[in-house]
């Protein structure tokens, strides 16, 4: 019994050996097929061919899809509107920026009215734009620094945003004395976003 | 008897008294009355004042009431949403990794629309995505050739109860066909 048991445990050990030899030849093997690769060799080195991929770049915000505002005459200042606090925000670690890619303008209930994209109206015009918050919480008064609206297709680029951030707009105009009130009309513009190309 | 005349003829006088009493107070209550009446009603040259008038402020004159009212329909329009900005399609008809997401929330549903800049047709129009709910991949309705493409992704959101259109945003996105 115990000779068959020597035997067998020098049966084990050589098997063992065995298997740790191999295992070390197909490790070295492995091993010096890296080590001799150059990449882009010209003078007889070996091809290797280099796969990557693009991750994804995924932006998440959060964004107005209608703004509503009033203006009025009433209001004292050259800011005629009144408008709520209109906050984007981007919530992904990409730096995006948002503009107005365009603007539908229907001012067919205000008889004889102009639209137009200037801060000084004559009595029978309108204008639209929005406005950075500059004051924490307070909407503007006046109408310096304002994005005009345009009616149709345009590129007004309103806020950047960081990774993370928050900006805050608000609507803003202005309407001459000759513009009927008490009438609804639609201003409906578009905000896009897109990566901030840095 | 004779007390109980008397005393019938004692009580008579004390009722007389206070009809007089009464009388005169109210001649006299009359008289304060009137005058407040003219004094409030003709307080500059006579005239009279509006019975067809409600108290209060007149709605849409509070503007600290309406200014609410804009930001809750505003908060209501809100719309969060999450889209690959550089989406790769292996060829025109294959498949992409558009990796547009609803969520939670949002309580809205959405449909997204692609369209290549300068374009007005969409090469891409998908069915309303619930909240809560992604696309990862998509197939363009239109085949596009080998190229990198400005495209114009808008999301349009509707009230999940009525499906009522609300309004629209967007993200501008590079899109790449490999082959």
């Amino acid at each position: 019994m115990k000779i068959v048991g020597k035997k067998r445990l020098a049966a084990l050990f050589a098997g063992a050996c065995v298997m740790c030899a191999s295992l070390g030849i197909a490790s070295t093997a492995a091993y010096d097929s890296n080590v001799d690769i150059t990449v882009g060799d010209s003078t007889g080195g070996r091809e290797i061919t280099m796969v990557g991929s693009v991750q994804p770049s995924v932006l998440s915000v959060t964004m107005p899809s209608y703004i509503p505002f009033n203006i009025s005459k009433a209001i004292a200042n050259q800011n005629k509107v009144l408008s709520p606090r209109i906050t984007v925000a981007n919530n992904s670690a990409i730096p995006v920026s948002v503009y107005v890619k365009s603007t539908q303008v229907n001012i067919d209930a205000l008889p004889g009215t102009s639209w137009v994209t200037r801060s000084t109206v004559a009595d029978n015009e309108i204008a639209i734009g929005m406005k950075n918050e500059t004051q924490e919480n307070t909407a503007p008064t006046n109408l310096n620094q304002t994005q005009w609206l345009e009616s149709g297709e345009q590129n007004i680029s309103l806020v950047n945003l960081g990774p993370n951030g928050a900006g805050y707009l608000y609507v803003v105009g202005t309407l001459g004395t000759a513009v009927p009130e008490n009438q609804s009309f639609s201003i409906v513009p578009t905000m896009i976003v897109k990566p901030t190309i840095e | 008897m004779a007390v109980q005349t008397a005393g019938t003829a004692s009580a008579g006088s004390a009722v007389r008294k206070r009809v007089i009493l009464a009388v005169a107070a109210a001649i006299l209550a009359a008289g304060i009355g009137t005058s407040l009446y003219h004094m409030l009603s003709e307080p500059s040259g006579g005239l009279e004042l509006e019975d067809n008038a409600t108290v209060g402020i007149l709605p849409g004159v509070d503007l600290d009431q309406r200014l609410g009212q804009l930001q809750n329909m505003l908060d209501e329009s809100m719309i969060a949403f999450s889209i690959n900005t550089n989406p790769v399609f292996g060829s025109g008809g294959a498949e992409g990794n558009l990796m547009i997401e609803n969520p939670g929330q949002n309580a809205k549903l959405l449909v997204a629309e692609l369209y290549l800049d300068g374009e007005n047709e969409p090469i891409y129009k998908s069915k309303a995505i619930r909240p809560g709910t992604y696309i990862e991949k998509v197939k363009l309705d239109k085949r596009l050739e080998k190229g990198v493409y400005e495209v114009t992704a808008y999301l349009k959101a509707y009230r999940e109860d009525t499906q009522e259109y609300i309004g629209q945003t967007g993200a501008s996105i590079m899109l790449t066909v490999q082959a």
